[in-house]
């Protein structure tokens, strides 16, 4: 009675990135309205290819609904912030004017700060909603998942938490992520059966490790070098301590996705376990990008090269020459391979990035007594009006 | 043709591993499972769906059409995972509608309704409500902050033009000044202001004048340039002054950063290649010509009444709208309030009925000082060097 079972991924390279790429240009050709239903077909397929004992998961969203969720959101915020930009300027801030002094333009500055800060809870409220129409739309074994409401709350404690970190200048990072994530998974349901995450926050503060040895060394070889008068040495140690930090921002987020999925209880029976490397994530996301960077710029190398060439002909030619006809097409091809080359870098950063990644983390993850599962029953479907529209509105959340 | 598959009810988390079978003659997909009621379920192949961008080729997951659904498409819960590739094949083969996707009836309706209610919904917000916010907010605001706004907006006016400095454009000459505030002292003695006038002249070839917020009126030289007479000049003043005194300006910005605020959003989120900018610029000019027009028929009416208390001949908005009937219409330096043809007739027409009515009237400046406010612009102490054009 004490089944295990291990997730496995069963997603390729060509399928996706055609997926990709084909909805990629419906949307251009729909002049964005696509994008809907292109975030929809590329999370069915990923949701589909990831699986667990042999079953696939199932995402139900439509892209109508996201459609529609979409145009709610946007009335709400431009309602909200028109009000917000007037009363900014009632109080003698304004956006719009080139500032003429310097008194001007700090209090512009601040304008532009108070117009984010006053989206910034709006955005919080959309990641929860976003996380919970996903949930909403995701099942397994023809049961959902669902979370409660509760964006608000999330939106509130998100603002407390973040504001603490700020002022402990990240010191207090791991009780963020370990509340918040505290806060939605116990909302969390899978079926009738609710997730409960348990663990201490500061059990965190070994994932920072990384972080802190970067600190250290920018801070000691900055300290040294300029005591022992050698920029070098203080460069080398910056830009040392600067990798070292990247990379160990994600060690942190790779140990805190392992420790947090460790430390969740299903229905207090089933449990999990998450061995995602970060090596293995790094390797991925260094590489890929490489890739994708050296591509685009030989893309972009060659057309700016045919550009140039063409622009020859045509100041060479003159107006009334045959070569002006040329130049004229080279530049709607450039336009045309411009956009081509961004679909692509898209669809490759989808899959020799972002599907690696996913491959990885549900190939790593396991369920531990896993026949209680059998024992859950369907929960009701959540309508949920908005259908993350905030949270394409606002554009948080990423890709997928 | 038999095939094993995994069932899911759509109601518990089991799964049962139910022998497939399909009768051709009663075209019906037979599920059967000791654990399923009555042992048995029959799908009718035409009601069966699969699910659409399906990662895994080697497999197809089956749904049943369901009239209607509580879950987005409309789809019934209970899933069926066909693994065997000889079942894949014939199924793929029989079922008539295995791709389709349902829409739910009347989903048009709702589409067009859900677009109608929001574009229905920005419109009221940027026609409506922060319209009638900004009327408020206007009476509200404390005239330090509307006389520093103002200020604000000639320097970078003053920028626009070319000014290379603050007060780089200003004309000083003193024997025009003079005549200056001569001139607006006659046209105010008679009634009390809100604001401090702080009127200025540019130099620049401009035939126009504006109104910023908090008491801030420029004059170009070009209007005072072609003016035939001071009281022109005086006319064209006292329309300014009562734009200053309905407080227009200072509504129309609040207003363009309310409407900027919730457009500038649309605009950013709809994409520019969605034409959401156009979209905003359009609603912006439409809004902007209607206020204007209502706020330029006010501020005539407001200078009419102020040429007649200081006994000035009113005929002079009327004979400055005629003189600038000559000027091309699409000359893009035509003051808005005169841009628009047949209503500055209109306008010049209302001028003259109500000059019809005046009592005694005197020119407002005797021939010295009409000389010397035309002459403003030379000699000016503080001026930058002119640049004609």
């Amino acid at each position: 009675m004490s089944a295990q079972i291990q997730g496995q991924y069963f997603g390729k390279r060509g399928p996706l990135f055609r997926l990709y790429i084909v909805t990629a240009l419906l949307t251009l050709v729909t002049l964005g309205i696509y994008r809907f239903w292109a975030k929809t077909r590329i999370r069915k397929y990923i949701w589909s290819a990831t699986t667990g004992d042999g079953d696939s998961f199932e995402y139900t969203g439509t892209g109508l609904e996201k459609f529609l969720g979409f145009l709610v959101a946007i009335v709400i915020l431009a309602i909200y912030l028109g009000i917000v930009q007037m009363a900014l300027f009632f109080f003698g801030l304004n956006l719009f004017v080139d500032p003429q002094t310097q008194g001007q333009e700090l209090a512009q500055i601040g304008a532009i700060y108070l117009t984010l800060l006053a989206v910034l809870p709006l955005m919080l409220f959309a990641q929860y909603r976003a996380r919970r129409y996903k949930m909403a739309r995701s099942r397994w074994r023809g049961i959902r998942f669902g979370m409660e409401n509760g964006a608000w709350g999330f939106a509130a404690r998100a603002l407390g938490y973040y504001l603490l970190n700020a002022i402990t200048l990240g010191l207090l990072n791991p009780l963020a992520t370990f509340k918040l994530e505290k806060y939605m998974a116990d909302r969390s349901w899978y079926g009738d059966a609710q997730f409960e995450q348990t663990g201490r926050w500061q059990d965190l503060y070994a994932g920072m490790k990384h972080v802190f040895i970067a600190l250290a060394i920018m801070i000691v070889g900055g300290i040294l070098g300029f005591a022992t008068g050698s920029p070098l040495l203080a460069g080398i140690a910056i830009f040392v301590g600067y990798i070292w930090f990247l990379i160990g921002l994600l060690y942190y987020r790779v140990y805190a996705f392992n420790y947090l999925t460790g430390h969740k209880i299903l229905d207090g029976q089933v449990t999990f376990e998450a061995k995602v490397e970060t090596g293995r994530v790094a390797f991925i996301v260094i590489v890929g990008t490489i890739i994708i960077g050296v591509l685009m710029a030989v893309i972009f190398g060659v057309m700016g090269f045919v550009f140039a060439s063409s622009m020859d002909v045509f100041i060479g030619g003159g107006l009334s020459q045959p070569g002006a006809a040329p130049s004229a097409l080279a530049l709607v091809t450039s336009a045309v391979l411009y956009v081509l080359a961004l679909l692509v870098a898209g669809g490759l950063s989808l899959v020799i990035i972002t599907q690696p990644v996913i491959e990885h983390a549900v190939n790593n993850v396991y369920v531990h007594n896993a026949d209680h599962l059998n024992t859950i029953q369907q929960r009701a479907a959540d309508e949920g009006a908005d259908a993350e529209g905030f949270a394409d509105a606002l554009d948080v959340g990423g890709a997928i | 043709m038999q095939a094993q598959a995994r069932f899911f009810d759509g109601e518990s988390g089991q799964r049962l591993d139910v022998d497939l079978a399909v009768d051709t003659a009663a075209e019906t997909l037979r599920l059967t499972h000791p654990d399923l009621p009555m042992g048995s379920q029959y799908w009718p192949l035409d009601a069966i769906r699969a699910l659409a961008d399906h990662a895994r080729t080697d497999q197809l997951v089956l749904s049943l059409r369901a009239d209607a659904s509580l879950d987005s498409a409309l789809i019934r819960t209970a899933r069926l995972t066909v693994d065997d590739a000889d079942m894949i094949s014939i199924l793929t083969r029989l079922c008539p509608d295995l791709r389709r996707r349902d829409v739910e009836r009347g989903t048009g309706r709702k589409v067009v309704t859900r677009i109608g209610l929001a574009v229905g919904a920005v419109v009221l917000m940027i026609f409506v409500i922060l319209p009638a916010m900004a009327n408020t907010l206007a009476t509200l605001i404390p005239i330090e902050r509307e006389v520093a706004y103002g200020k604000t907006v000639v320097n970078q006016m003053e920028r626009f033009l070319g000014g290379k400095r603050v007060g780089g454009l200003a004309c000083t000459n003193p024997a025009g000044r003079a005549a200056l505030d001569k001139m607006t002292d006659r046209l105010t003695e008679a009634g009390d202001l809100t604001y401090d006038l702080n009127i200025a002249v540019f130099d620049h070839k401009m035939v126009n004048a504006f109104a910023a917020p908090g008491g801030q009126i420029v004059i170009m030289r070009g209007l005072i340039d072609r003016a035939k007479t001071p009281d022109e000049v005086a006319a064209v003043l006292a329309h300014e002054i009562g734009h200053v005194e309905a407080r227009d300006t200072t509504r129309n910005a609040l207003r363009a950063a309310g409407s900027a605020g919730s457009a500038g959003l649309l605009a950013l989120v709809l994409g520019d290649f969605a034409g959401g900018s156009a979209v905003v610029v359009v609603a912006e000019y439409t809004l902007n010509a209607s206020y204007t027009r209502e706020a330029e028929a006010a501020a005539d009416v407001f200078a009419l009444n102020m040429l007649d208390a200081s006994e000035t001949d009113a005929e002079a908005l009327a004979t400055f709208f005629d003189s600038l009937d000559g000027i091309e219409r699409a000359m893009p330096d035509l003051p808005v309030y005169l841009s628009s043809h047949p209503e500055t007739i209109e306008r010049a027409e209302a001028a003259r009925e109500f000059a019809k009515a005046q009592g005694r009237t005197s020119p407002i400046l005797n021939d010295e000082d009409w000389a010397a406010l035309r002459n403003i612009c030379k000699d000016s102490p503080e001026k930058d060097t002119a640049e004609d054009g």
